[in-house]
């Protein structure tokens, strides 16, 4: 790590017991970069969406300016959650969960310090050329070839990494959190050379469409889930400090995860010239997302059932819990809304953008929150610099994500009821505008407690109090921060 | 304590993590859930396989 790096995480007093890595199971200040990294950009990217939603009620807002038009933020928003955001928290959390879990360190454990500069460098030109208007066309597959051939790169060094590591493994055992971590790497790895190299140049027409159906569907069900599945499954019972309530029932929803979502993505395209049957089996296996979800969720809540004290006492266990409320919600609101009926009445509305962030945001985000809540201060090994900032950090976000889910769903079956009984379109728009001012102030409340929360982060590793670590205590030592 | 019940309520740990796991079960109101689905996965698909039904 570099002397810069190195001071940067050290604050202005000496570090305590941040000690050389070797010998260590994982990489402390590596992992500390990456919840660094991450945290900034989950402030950075949700504050893009909350400017790029004031354009629907002022529509001249920095409207005069080209690289600050809606067409080219709001895809800074969205790759900047997806590929910003939350994948640069869970590449820092696989640090920590796949060594923890397999008992060997990562294979090419310098990869990870080459891997996050590619990253992060390879994001910052892909939101540059985003506003300078290069764009490859592809809904979440925006980024310019120039962009994606890093991140491609990432992907598949992470790939090894992360399977070799598990092939070396000392513990006999697989950990339903390695089967999703792994398998979201291959996959994604797949899909985004899919949607990046070849959906934009070799399928024209309707075809183009409807693989970009399934691209647009793998980033979410094949990277965003399991990827958020592997981080959730690891912290809760260590939030919780109970045991996984059921190994069966993990089973269970992997493989049903692995068997129905690749059929999912054609739903964006029912009442489509795409044949019927393809339709009908998109609104099958959507529907029969429900196996999976329900499954993670009885297995998360009996885990809960008997430690809800740990839960009152830890902010990784309330994150993981809200999210797993919104996964509900999210993935049924997602499951019913393929079904034609519920097509006819919420396509081309805000009813879709609403599915969008309780599944990406409420869920899945928050669960990366629950994960980096839990590694810092363990990490940094100094207790969390505020427990009031925490608390704003989680209250503000449910609030404010509450509110903007429940009014973004409201909306969308107004407009669609509205466009049904044959109103004018552009009369079922102006009817929106109060909805909408509600979705840029509960998206501002958002991201004043995304920047409270991550602040909070930042100088927990910068200047929390110093855990005292025990002597003779191993080199990867993890101390038990107190939360209240 | 049945077998069965015994090896529902086996913990594993797992190291260094030490994340525990249960083997568990899957809970009567879930297979009911699984098996509902598959019955409306098979009608739906047979049904609405083209636009003619």
């Amino acid at each position: 790590m570099s002397t810069a790096a190195n001071t940067m995480f050290e604050g202005g007093r000496a570090a305590p017991a941040v000690a050389s890595t070797t010998g260590e199971l994982f990489d402390r200040e590596l992992i500390l970069k990456y919840m660094a990294a991450g945290a900034f950009w989950l402030v950075f990217a949700p504050t893009i969406g909350a400017i790029v939603s004031i354009k629907f009620n002022y529509y001249d807002f920095l409207g005069h300016v080209s690289w600050l038009t809606w067409g080219r933020l709001r895809p800074v928003h969205v790759m900047g959650v997806v590929f910003g955001g939350f994948s640069t928290a869970v590449i820092g959390l696989t640090y920590f969960i796949v060594p923890r879990l397999c008992g060997v360190p990562m294979y090419k454990p310098r990869w990870g310090h080459h891997i996050f500069w590619m990253w992060n460098i390879a994001l910052i030109v892909g939101f540059v050329s985003l506003m300078l208007g290069y764009n490859s066309g592809i809904e979440a597959g925006e980024f310019p070839i120039w962009v994606s051939i890093p991140v491609e790169i990432v992907l598949c060094m992470l790939s090894i990494q992360v399977v070799v590591t598990i092939k070396r493994r000392t513990e006999p055992r697989i950990y339903v959190s390695l089967w999703y971590m792994s398998s979201a790497y291959i996959w994604t790895a797949m899909n985004y050379a899919f949607g990046h190299f070849i959906l934009p140049f070799y399928m024209p027409g309707v075809n183009n469409a409807a693989m970009h159906g399934l691209y647009i569907h793998y980033v979410v069900g094949l990277w965003i889930t399991p990827a958020g599945l592997a981080v959730a499954y690891y912290f809760l019972p260590l939030a919780a400090k109970r045991p996984l309530y059921s190994h069966k029932l993990s089973l269970v929803g992997f493989w049903s995860l692995a068997f129905f979502y690749p059929f999912v993505g054609t739903h964006h395209y029912i009442y489509s010239p795409i044949p019927y049957w393809t339709q009908t089996i998109a609104i099958v296996a959507s529907m029969m997302l429900i196996i999976p979800v329900w499954t993670v969720i009885q297995n998360f809540y009996g885990t809960f059932v008997g430690g809800w004290k740990n839960f009152q006492d830890s902010y990784p266990a309330k994150f993981i819990v809200i999210g797993a409320l919104y996964y509900l919600l999210g993935c049924f609101q997602g499951s019913t809304e393929a079904l034609r009926e519920m097509q006819r009445l919420t396509h081309f509305t805000d009813f879709v953008i609403g599915h969008s962030h309780l599944t990406v945001f409420g869920t899945f985000v928050i669960w990366a929150t629950a994960g980096m809540y839990w590694v810092t201060p363990r990490l940094a090994r100094r207790e969390l610099y505020s427990k009031n900032l925490a608390q704003w950090h989680y209250w503000l976000t449910v609030a404010g994500f509450s509110v903007m889910a429940g009014d973004l769903t409201l909306q969308g079956m107004l407009q669609g009821t509205m466009l049904q009984a044959g109103t004018d379109f552009v009369e079922s728009m102006v009817a929106m505008k109060p909805y909408w001012i509600i979705r840029s102030l509960a998206g501002i409340t958002m991201d004043v407690g995304a920047a409270l929360g991550f602040w909070n982060l930042y100088m927990t590793i910068q200047h929390g109090k110093a855990i005292p670590v025990p002597a003779g205590a191993p080199a990867d030592y993890l101390p038990e921060p107190k939360w209240s | 304590m049945s077998d069965k019940d015994t090896h529902s309520e086996s913990i594993s740990r797992y190291e260094p993590s030490g994340i525990e796991e249960r083997h568990g079960i899957i809970p009567l109101w879930l297979a009911i859930v699984y098996a509902v689905m598959f019955v409306w996965m098979v009608w739906y698909t047979i049904a609405f396989w083209t636009d003619k039904g």
